[in-house]
C-alpha cells in the first residue's frame, strides 16, 4: 500500500494542481467571510473560457488569461449579488453553479460550430508543466500566508471574515476588501479553470470540472482555514484520487468507489472538531 | 469652534431621530449627553462620527471624530495587537510584519493613551468586559481624535473602572480633545461633565452647565415636566414588600414555583433563590454579570454545570424548563429572542398559547384589544410594530396563560415612560393573580418600583437577600462589587 | 399576490433570456421558443414526457421547502435521492409500499447525519450535505459496479427491480402512480406547515431559532425533525424515479434533481403549493431543452441555465430576504 502511495505521489502532485488552486482561492475569500458555493462553476467557466482563448491565439498564456477572465466575469456575479445586493451566499453559489453549468454546455456546443474550432488546442510542455506546480505548491502558499497574517491588508482581510463591523467601524470599507478577496480568489480559480483543460487535458468538455470546486470547499474545511492544512488536504485528496488510477490498472477498481469515498468522511469528521477544535472565521457567510 | 452642527435633522422610517438640532462644541470640552432611550443620542452622535449622514442641516468639523460604541467593535478572534494594528493609522506601512513587531506597536500605543492593559498577545475573547472596554477606549484615542464620543461606556464597567476611565477623560479634555459622553447614569454626568445637554424625542430641550443641577432636576428635563418621576436612585418603599406579604399565603403553604439551588455555570457561581409565588423577587446588576447565562438556564437553553433549577419544589431538567410552559419568558433582546417579526400577531401568540389553532386569530384579537396593542389587526407581521407594542404582544402570550413563574429580563429597557408604567403594571397584576416574578434587570428604579426582594449580582455571585430597605443602603457596593 | 407576480415574472424572465441566448449565436428566439413549448407541452408525449420530470423536481423541491422552512440548509438533496433510490432497489422486492417506505426511511436517516452533526458538534448542515451527497455518490458507484451490478455484468447498472414493484402505470399512458403520491405529499406538506403547531414551530424556527427558543420550542429537536422529513421526501423523490421511470440503477440516476429542487423551492417562494407550478414550469423546461437539443441541435443544459436565471431574478427582486435561513442580522 505504501509503495503504491509513493509510486502515484507524482502523478497527484501534477493532477491536483487545479484544485490546489482553487482551494487557495476559497482559503482567500473565506477569510474575507465569503463562501463561494459557485467556486464549481467558476473553475468551469474558466476551463471553457481558457480553451478558447488559447485556441483563438494560440498560445497558452493567453489561455491562461483567457481563464482568469472568465473566472473575474462569474466572480463579478457573485459579487455583485452577495457583496452588493447582500444576497445570501447559499443561494447566489448554487444559481451560480447551475449558471455556469448550463451556459458552458450551451455556449461550447454553439462554438463547436465555429470556425476557431478547427485550430487545435495549443499543448503544455513538460518544463512548464514543472514550472506551474512549483508556483501552486510552494510559490503561491508562501505568497498567501505572507499576504494573509503579516500585511495590513491582510489584518483587514481576516477581520472581514470575522466581524466586519469592527472593520468598517475603523474606517476601511468591507465591501472593497471582500471584492478584493473575490478577485484573488479568481485569478487563482481562472488559473485553476486553464490548468485542467489546457495541460491535464487538452481541451474542454461538459461539466469537466466534476466537483472539484466542492472538494475544494472541503479542503478549506480539512485544512482548517490554515495554509499548511489546505496543502495537507489537498495531498491526501490528490493521493486518493491518483490511487484510483492505480488499482484500476491493478483491476480492482470496484474498490475505489469506496477509496474515493474516505476523503470526503474525514472532511466530515474534521468538521465535527474529532481532530480539535475547528475555528471557522466568525462571519463567515453573512453579510457585512 | 471646533465643531458646529447646524440644524441636524434625521428620519428613520417613520420615526424622527433627530429633529433640528444645533449644537457648538469647543476644544478640552467635556460635554454630558442624557436622555432617554430613544431620545436620538446616539443618532446623533453617529452623525457627529460621521458613521451615517443627516437627511438635512449641515456639520462642520475641525478635526476628527472617534467614536466608542456601545458594543464592542472588536474581532474577538483576533490578538489586542492585531485589534490595535486594524486602526494603526501611523503604522509606517513596512510591507511585511511579524507578530512581535505588531505587539510592541501595540504596547507603545497602549503606553501612549496612559491606561493600564498588559498582555497584548491575548486573544480578545480571553479578555474581561473591563478589559475590552479598556481596548476599545484605546483603539478611540489611538487615532489622536479632536472629538472623542463615548456611547455609554459605563454601563459594563465596576466603579473603580468607571473612575479610572473618568481620569483618562480627564487627562484628554486638558491636552485639548473634546469629550462627548452619553450616559443615562445621571450622577455620574454629573461628576464628569461641566456642560450636559438633555435630549428628548430627537430634539435638545436643555443645554446647561452641570453647575448646580441635582439629578432629579436632569429627569425632570429628560423625561418633560408632566412626567416627573419619583427619584432616581430613589429609596421606593417597603409598600411592595407589605403588599406582598398581606396577599400571600402563611409561611407553610407558601408555594416557591421557582427556586435555584448552588447552581454554576461559565460565569455563574453558587447562585441560589428563591421566587415565592405572588411575588416580585428582582436580579439587580449592571450587565454581563451572568445575567444572560441565568437567564438561558431558566429557559432550559443550557444545563448549569452543578445545581438544579427546582420548579414547584421538584428538580426540573431542561426539556421541562422548556416545554412544560410553567414558565413565561419576557427576554431581555426582544427583537432576537422576543418576537418571530415575519409571523403574524396571531403566530406569534399561538407558538405558547394552547388554544387550537383555527382560534389563534380571534384569541389574539381579544389579547390586542385586553393589552392595548397598537396594530391593525392580529395578521399584521409582529416586526412592523413598534418596540413598546412588540413588548406588549410578549408579555400578552407570556402573562395571558398564567403561568405559575415569569421571568422577566430588562422587561422595559428601550420603552418610552407610558410603555414602561404598563409593563409594570402588568407584571404587578400577574403577582397579584399569584405568579412569582423574577425580574432581572440594570434599572434600579424599576427594581424599587416592584420587587420586595432583591439579590444583586456580581461576576456570577448573588448577594444575600435584602428588603428594599436595605438595598437602598447597600445595592450600590454591592453592584460595584465592594461590598 | 406580489409573490404571484414575482414568481411568474422570474420565469418569464428566464425563457426570455434563453431566447436572447438562442439569438446571441444565430437562433432565431421565435423558433426556439416554440420548440420549447411544443417540446413540453405541444403533443401529448411531450405533456406526459414535462409530467415525469416533474415527478421528481416536485418532491425534491418540497424538501428544499421543508428544511429551509426551518431554517436549516439542506443542501443534500442529491445524496438523499440516491439513497433512497438504493433502499427502494434493496427492498423492491417486498412490494412498492415497502419500498416507498424504505426509501422515504433512508432519505431521512440520510439528512439526519448533517442533523445530528450539527446539534452535536456544530458542524454547519451547508457543508455536511455537500459531503455527504458525494459519499453517497460514490457508495452508489460502488453498488452498480460491484454488488448490485446485473448479472450480465456489462454495463455499471443493476438489474430492473421487479415487474411487481415498479409503480403502475395510470390509464394507457406513460405516467406513473408516483405522481399521485407526490401530489399527495404537497398537500400533506402544505397540512403540515401551515394547519399544525409543528409548523408553526418550524416556521418560527426559520425565522427566528432564538426567539422561537424563548417562547418554548426545542430548536434543536425542530430542526432534526424537520432535517428527517426533508431528507425523507427527497429519498422517496429517488424511490419514485427508480420504480416509475428508470428502473435500475445507475451512477447517474439523480440527474441532478437534488440540486435542482433548490431552484424549485425558491421559484416556489418556499410554498408547498406553489412548488406544484414551479416543478411542472421547470419540469417542462428541461423537457422543451431536450428536443431543442434534438430538433434543433442546441444543448439541453440550456434548462440547468433557466433555473439559475429563476434564482437570480429573484434575489433582484429581494424576495428572498424575508425567508433566507440562517441569517442573523
Amino acid at each position: 500500500m505504501i509503495e503504491m502511495i509513493i509510486q502515484s505521489l507524482p502523478l497527484a502532485i501534477f493532477a491536483s494542481v487545479p484544485l490546489l488552486l482553487a482551494v487557495e482561492g476559497e482559503l482567500v475569500a473565506e477569510r474575507a467571510g465569503m463562501i463561494n458555493l459557485g467556486i464549481e462553476g467558476m473553475m468551469l467557466t474558466a476551463a471553457m473560457t481558457a480553451v478558447f482563448a488559447a485556441q483563438i491565439s494560440g498560445s497558452i498564456i493567453a489561455g491562461l488569461f483567457g481563464g482568469i477572465a472568465g473566472a473575474l466575469a462569474v466572480a463579478a456575479i457573485f459579487g455583485f449579488f452577495s457583496i452588493r445586493l447582500k444576497a445570501d451566499q447559499i443561494v447566489t453559489g448554487t444559481a451560480i453553479n447551475l449558471l455556469a453549468l448550463g451556459l458552458t454546455g450551451f455556449v461550447y456546443r454553439e462554438m463547436q460550430q465555429s470556425a476557431i474550432f478547427v485550430r487545435s488546442v495549443p499543448h503544455v510542455g513538460a518544463a512548464a508543466e514543472n514550472a506551474i506546480a512549483i508556483v501552486s505548491w510552494i510559490v503561491i502558499p508562501i505568497l498567501l500566508s505572507l499576504m494573509l497574517w503579516m500585511t495590513a491588508f491582510g489584518l483587514r482581510l481576516r477581520a472581514c471574515g470575522e466581524y466586519p463591523r469592527a472593520v468598517a467601524a475603523s474606517g476601511p470599507s468591507v465591501a472593497m476588501h471582500r471584492w478584493a478577496a473575490l478577485v484573488i480568489e479568481a485569478v487563482l480559480v481562472g488559473a485553476a479553470g486553464a490548468d485542467l483543460s489546457l495541460a491535464l487535458s487538452s481541451g474542454f468538455a461538459e461539466n469537466m470540472t466534476s466537483g472539484r470546486g466542492f472538494i475544494a470547499l472541503s479542503i478549506v474545511i480539512f485544512g482548517r482555514w490554515k495554509t499548511r492544512g489546505i496543502l495537507l488536504g489537498t495531498a491526501v485528496f490528490g493521493i486518493a484520487a491518483a490511487l484510483q488510477y492505480a488499482l484500476q490498472a491493478m483491476n480492482q477498481s470496484l474498490q475505489f468507489h469506496l477509496l474515493l469515498a474516505i476523503p470526503y468522511v474525514v472532511t466530515l469528521l474534521i468538521l465535527c472538531g474529532i481532530a480539535g477544535k475547528v475555528r471557522a472565521p466568525e462571519s463567515l457567510g453573512r453579510d457585512a | 469652534m471646533m465643531l458646529t452642527l447646524a440644524h441636524i435633522s434625521k428620519t428613520f422610517g417613520a420615526t424622527r431621530a433627530i429633529d433640528d438640532v444645533s449644537l457648538d462644541l469647543d476644544r478640552g470640552q467635556v460635554t454630558g449627553i442624557v436622555g432617554e432611550n430613544g431620545a436620538g443620542k446616539t443618532t446623533l452622535m453617529r452623525i457627529i462620527a460621521g458613521e451615517i449622514a443627516p437627511d438635512t442641516g449641515n456639520v462642520q468639523l475641525d478635526g476628527r471624530a472617534a467614536l466608542v460604541h456601545q458594543h464592542f467593535m472588536l474581532v474577538s478572534n483576533f490578538t489586542v495587537a492585531e485589534n490595535l494594528a486594524l486602526v494603526d493609522a501611523t503604522d509606517p506601512s513596512r510591507l511585511f510584519r511579524t507578530h512581535r513587531t505588531l505587539e510592541r506597536r501595540a504596547e507603545a500605543i497602549i503606553g501612549r493613551s496612559g491606561i493600564d492593559l498588559r498582555g497584548v498577545a491575548r486573544r480578545v475573547d480571553e479578555l474581561s468586559v473591563g478589559e475590552r472596554s479598556k481596548l476599545e477606549l484605546i483603539k478611540a484615542i489611538a487615532s489622536d481624535p479632536d472629538i472623542l464620543i463615548l456611547d455609554e461606556p459605563t454601563s459594563v464597567l465596576t466603579p473603580n473602572e468607571s473612575s479610572e476611565l473618568f481620569r483618562v477623560i480627564q487627562r484628554l479634555a486638558a491636552a485639548g480633545t473634546a469629550v462627548l459622553f452619553i450616559s443615562h447614569k445621571l450622577r455620574e454626568v454629573l461628576e464628569v461633565a461641566p456642560r450636559i445637554v438633555v435630549m428628548r424625542a430627537g430634539r435638545i430641550v436643555a443645554d446647561t452647565t452641570s453647575q448646580g443641577m441635582s439629578a432629579e432636576d436632569l429627569a425632570t428635563a429628560m423625561v418633560g415636566e408632566h412626567q416627573a418621576i419619583a427619584s432616581i436612585v430613589g429609596v421606593q418603599n417597603d409598600e411592595n414588600r407589605a403588599t406582598a406579604e398581606r396577599r400571600s399565603p402563611s409561611a407553610e403553604r407558601r408555594i416557591h414555583p421557582l427556586r435555584c439551588e448552588h447552581i454554576s455555570g461559565e460565569r455563574l457561581d453558587d447562585v441560589t433563590f428563591d421566587v415565592p409565588s405572588g411575588q416580585v423577587v428582582a436580579i439587580l446588576g449592571v450587565a454581563g454579570n451572568g445575567q444572560v447565562e441565568l437567564a438561558s438556564m431558566l429557559r432550559g437553553l443550557e444545563a448549569p454545570r452543578s445545581g438544579a433549577v427546582l420548579l414547584d419544589g421538584k428538580p426540573a431538567t431542561r426539556r421541562q424548563l422548556l416545554g412544560s410552559g410553567a414558565v413565561g419568558h419576557i427576554p431581555e433582546d426582544r427583537t432576537r429572542d422576543g418576537i418571530v417579526a415575519q409571523m403574524s400577531i396571531a403566530e406569534n401568540i399561538a407558538l405558547t398559547s394552547r388554544t387550537p389553532l383555527r382560534h389563534a386569530r380571534g384569541f389574539a384579537q381579544r389579547l390586542i384589544e385586553l393589552y392595548s396593542i397598537r396594530a391593525q389587526n392580529a395578521s399584521q407581521p409582529a416586526g412592523l410594530l413598534s418596540g413598546g407594542n412588540q413588548q406588549k404582544v410578549v408579555l400578552a402570550r407570556e402573562l395571558d396563560r398564567r403561568p405559575a413563574v415569569i421571568v422577566a429580563a430588562e422587561p422595559t429597557r428601550g420603552l418610552d415612560i407610558a410603555a414602561t408604567r404598563f409593563v409594570h403594571e402588568q407584571l404587578r397584576l400577574a403577582a397579584a393573580a399569584g405568579s412569582g416574578i423574577l425580574l432581572m434587570t440594570s434599572d434600579l428604579d424599576e427594581a424599587f418600583a416592584l420587587a420586595s426582594v432583591m439579590y444583586v449580582i456580581y461576576r456570577g455571585h448573588l448577594s444575600d437577600p435584602l428588603t428594599p430597605r436595605d438595598a437602598a443602603m447597600q445595592v450600590g457596593p454591592l453592584m460595584a462589587g465592594v461590598a | 399576490m406580489r409573490r404571484l407576480a414575482v414568481g411568474i415574472g422570474a420565469a418569464a424572465l428566464s425563457l426570455l433570456l434563453l431566447a436572447l441566448a438562442g439569438a446571441a449565436f444565430g437562433h432565431s428566439p421565435r423558433v426556439l421558443l416554440e420548440i420549447l413549448v411544443s417540446g413540453s407541452i405541444g403533443s401529448r408525449f411531450a405533456l406526459e414526457g414535462t409530467l415525469l420530470k416533474s415527478v421528481p423536481l416536485l418532491l425534491t423541491g418540497l424538501a428544499v421547502v421543508i428544511a429551509f422552512r426551518a431554517g436549516v440548509w439542506n443542501i443534500g438533496g442529491e445524496g438523499q435521492f440516491i439513497v433512497g433510490a438504493l433502499a427502494a432497489y434493496l427492498t423492491s422486492r417486498f412490494g412498492t409500499t415497502a419500498a416507498l417506505l424504505a426509501a422515504a426511511v433512508a432519505g431521512a436517516l440520510w439528512a439526519s447525519i448533517a442533523s445530528l452533526l450539527r446539534v452535536w458538534r456544530n458542524a454547519p448542515e451547508v457543508l455536511t450535505t455537500i459531503l455527504l451527497n458525494f459519499i453517497a455518490i460514490h457508495l452508489l458507484g460502488y453498488c452498480v459496479n460491484g454488488p448490485l451490478q446485473e448479472a450480465s455484468g456489462q454495463y455499471p447498472q443493476s438489474d430492473p427491480v421487479p415487474q411487481a414493484a415498479a409503480l403502475p402505470l395510470l390509464g394507457g399512458s406513460s405516467l406513473h402512480a408516483g405522481i399521485v403520491v407526490a401530489l399527495l405529499v404537497t398537500l400533506a406538506s402544505w397540512w403540515l406547515l401551515y394547519r399544525t403547531r409543528e409548523g408553526l414551530r418550524l416556521r418560527a424556527t426559520g425565522f427566528n431559532p432564538s426567539a422561537a427558543q424563548y417562547a418554548g420550542v426545542d430548536v434543536n429537536a425542530q430542526i432534526a425533525r424537520a432535517m428527517a422529513l426533508s431528507g425523507a421526501v427527497a429519498g422517496l423523490a429517488g424511490a419514485i424515479e427508480l420504480l416509475g421511470v428508470t428502473h435500475r440503477l445507475f451512477e447517474r440516476v439523480a440527474a441532478g434533481y437534488g440540486y435542482a429542487g433548490i431552484a424549485v423551492a425558491l421559484l416556489a417562494q418556499l410554498h408547498p403549493i406553489a412548488t406544484i407550478a414551479a416543478a411542472a414550469f421547470f419540469g417542462a423546461l428541461a423537457t422543451g431543452a431536450g428536443e431543442l437539443q434534438r430538433s434543433a441541435s442546441i444543448s439541453s443544459s440550456v434548462a440547468t441555465f433557466g433555473q439559475a436565471v429563476v434564482i437570480l431574478v429573484l434575489i433582484l427582486f429581494g424576495s428572498m430576504r424575508a425567508f433566507a435561513p440562517g441569517r442573523d442580522e
